[in-house]
């Protein structure tokens, strides 16, 4: 209902830009949109700027005859579609544009990518009976969001949504266990717990464009309170020591190194197998382990759409420089030599093709399977490994290790792409869904677009961002 | 529009206002719009009060949709002015301590909670207090707030030890019980009073 509002204010804000007594207007926003290209960052005069121009306009719509007789919440829309307008275009200009930024962000990002491997509900007072780390997983996609989109606003729904999440689930909770209703002393541990975890990228960087970004007049209230919380848990986080999880400083350190092992030791363990596979899957592995730091949960997905795709297409190509890496390592008659042995021979086999009839899945494309194939595909993989131990055993051969500790993690890749364009056709579903409400709103744009001065011509892509922004949004008001 | 109705017209005449976060909202003589920030150890009680003032005062099977760390209402005074208070939560846990700056600041309002079962807690409170004056605004309106007063048989702090340390530090001192509501609009009554008006305009 709300959304609808909002974005009713949009179309309804655009349609006015048309009219031609707002030819004004719409010179006064395109050329304070260009006078900002002009000029190096700087976000303390850059905010002002923004903020100043925003009041104005607001003003100046107020006073003007297009809006005559209009309603708060009409004059409210115009200046959120304004907002959203201004900021979009601006985006990759003040945007995590100073390197001090950018540099907090990374600092930032590994902090937490070290410490989310050993943090503890109870290392930051989160009592027993509201841990529910499943749950929290809902709030962190919500804050995972936060780089779909482009508008302050939309951003801070991310904040919001995510904060709403935490507070209903510590509701019900307390509504369960006949415990006081949550305060501040249950929320925010959750929050930064559930930031830990999620390590939302350029959280840094996001928090200050909101700050700066956001009109201040409508940062107010219960949206300022639960900012202020994001604040304060970035804040906590990026200041944790071993006194604040209370724990002991050589535990801390202890556990700080570690984490640097797994994650240094993953990466290295990637390299590694890039020499043998195709390399995009190791990057997945890490990004999936590492929580993708700089990019949202979209490209990720993209990626592991991509791979299946080509690994089963160099599948028994890959085969032979696999063994063939392995030659210089081993010098005994070994597994991979065998394998080396095996492949030459396929090769030569004109039906190759046939051998691998029993191995369903070898030929598969992504979209081929269904999450129904899970269940034979694991027991597939099963019956490998047991294969190839059993016979790395039978050889004695001292490089079993490696090739299963290989096999494992393409395994897991193939079921993790196998579930992944599942989830990703839900996804595209539901794009296409939105779309599809939007569609009518797109058309009238494309209309405005056609006839209408650049200003305005890439709304239309902002749309269903700014559709998807408000859907969510019952807090942000 | 579901929402708005709620929210009565705060940004009308508002333009050009850039520091507004600093007040948190608009307010005119009339009709006042405060923030308040709850200060106190963990378990204190602090967000019991919010919320015992919060639904005590209109329906109280009204539910509460978001818990308790944010919460406004708005009451009526005497002289027909109304002051809505927009009332933050903090962490009360040691380890949060250093984060209170970034929610008391700009809060016309504190009220510093202490649980009159817990010396602990009343040290706190005075550690808070005196953290306020330090770096709090300087007109701040504070109060300092025994809860859990029906638990007398347990009391371990006197209540003449609240009232001497507010006296000296020029606050308001009051003992509320958030689960017999005792004195909990009392305390957000005499808070109002206390607030600076904008001149009044009439």
């Amino acid at each position: 209902m709300e959304n609808a509002d909002v974005f009713l204010g949009l179309h309804d804000f655009l349609e006015r830009m048309r009219q031609p007594s707002a030819a004004d207007f719409v010179k006064s926003i395109k050329s304070f949109i260009v006078s900002f290209s002009n000029n190096a960052p700087d976000p303390e005069r850059d905010s002002a700027a923004v903020q100043s121009f925003l009041a104005n306009m607001e003003a100046a719509f107020r006073a003007h005859p297009l809006w005559a007789g209009c309603s708060e919440e009409e004059l409210d829309s115009a200046g959120e579609g304004l907002e959203k307008y201004v900021m979009t275009k601006l985006f990759t200009r003040v945007f995590a544009s100073i390197p001090d930024d950018v540099k907090t962000d990374e600092q930032l990002s590994e902090k937490i990518a070290l410490v989310q491997q050993f943090v503890r509900p109870e290392n930051l007072d989160i009592k027993a009976s509201f841990q529910n780390e499943t749950s929290w997983l809902l709030a962190q996609k919500e804050l995972q969001k936060i780089n779909m989109y482009k508008a302050p606003r939309d951003k801070l729904v991310c904040i919001l949504n995510c904060c709403k999440v935490i507070n209903n689930l510590l509701l019900n909770a307390s509504i369960a266990l006949n415990e006081n209703p949550p305060g501040a002393d249950e929320f925010l541990p959750v929050l930064i717990y559930v930031t830990i975890k999620a390590n939302p990228p350029q959280l840094h960087s996001n928090l200050l464009y909101i700050q700066r970004y956001r009109r201040q007049s409508r940062l107010v209230g219960e949206a300022a309170y639960f900012f202020t919380n994001m604040l304060s848990a970035e804040s906590f986080i990026s200041n944790i020591d071993a006194q604040a999880l209370s724990m002991e400083e050589s535990e801390f350190e202890r556990n700080m190194e570690s984490a640097q092992a797994l994650l240094s030791g993953l990466s290295a363990d990637m390299d590694g197998l890039s020499n043998q596979n195709d390399e995009s899957e190791g990057q997945i592995s890490v990004e999936q382990l590492i929580q993708s730091k700089h990019q949202g949960v979209n490209s990720t997905k993209e990626k592991e759409h991509l791979t299946p795709v080509r690994s089963s297409e160099s599948k028994s190509v890959k085969k032979v420089t696999f063994a063939k890496d392995q030659e210089p390592i081993t010098k005994v008659p070994s597994l991979s030599e065998l394998e080396n042995k095996g492949a030459t021979m396929l090769l030569k086999e004109e039906k190759a093709s046939q051998v691998f009839q029993e191995y369903p899945y070898l030929f598969a494309q992504v979209g081929d399977l269904t999450i129904s194939d899970v269940e034979d595909l694991l027991n597939n993989y099963k019956q490998l490994v047991f294969k190839y131990v059993c016979l790395s055993k039978g050889l004695g051969s001292a490089t079993s290790s490696l090739p299963s500790s290989v096999l494992p993690s393409q395994v897991q890749l193939q079921v993790e792409t196998m579930k992944a364009p599942e989830e990703h056709k839900r996804v595209e579903l539901n794009d296409e869904s939105e779309k599809d409400t939007s569609e009518t709103n797109d058309s009238s744009n494309q209309v405005l677009n056609s006839n209408e001065e650049k200003v305005e011509s890439q709304l239309p892509e902002d749309e269903e961002k700014v559709e998807r922004g408000g859907k969510n949004d019952e807090t942000s008001k | 529009m579901g929402c708005s109705g709620s929210v009565p017209a705060r940004s009308s005449g508002q333009s050009g206002g850039l520091n507004n976060l600093e007040n948190a909202g608009s307010s005119d003589a009339k009709n006042l719009r405060v923030k308040l920030v709850l200060l106190g150890d963990s378990g204190v009680g602090k967000s019991c009060i919010v919320l015992r003032f919060v639904r005590g005062q209109f329906d109280p099977t009204s539910k509460v949709t978001v818990g308790a760390s944010f919460l406004s209402q708005t009451i009526a005074l005497q002289d027909s002015t109304t002051v809505k208070f927009e009332i933050w939560d903090t962490a009360g846990q040691e380890r949060y301590a250093a984060l209170a700056p970034l929610y008391y600041r700009g809060a016309a309002v504190a009220v510093v909670v202490y649980d009159i079962t817990s010396p602990d807690s009343f040290n706190k409170a005075q550690y808070w207090v005196k953290e306020l004056q330090k770096h709090g605004s300087p007109d701040i309106v504070m109060a300092l707030v025994g809860n859990k007063a029906d638990l007398h048989e347990k009391r371990e702090v006197p209540a003449q030890d609240g009232i001497e340390y507010a006296e000296k530090n020029g606050m308001f001192f009051i003992e509320t019980s958030a689960k017999t509501a005792d004195n909990i609009n009392q305390l957000f009554e005499e808070i109002a009073k206390r607030l600076p008006r904008p001149s009044p305009s009439s």
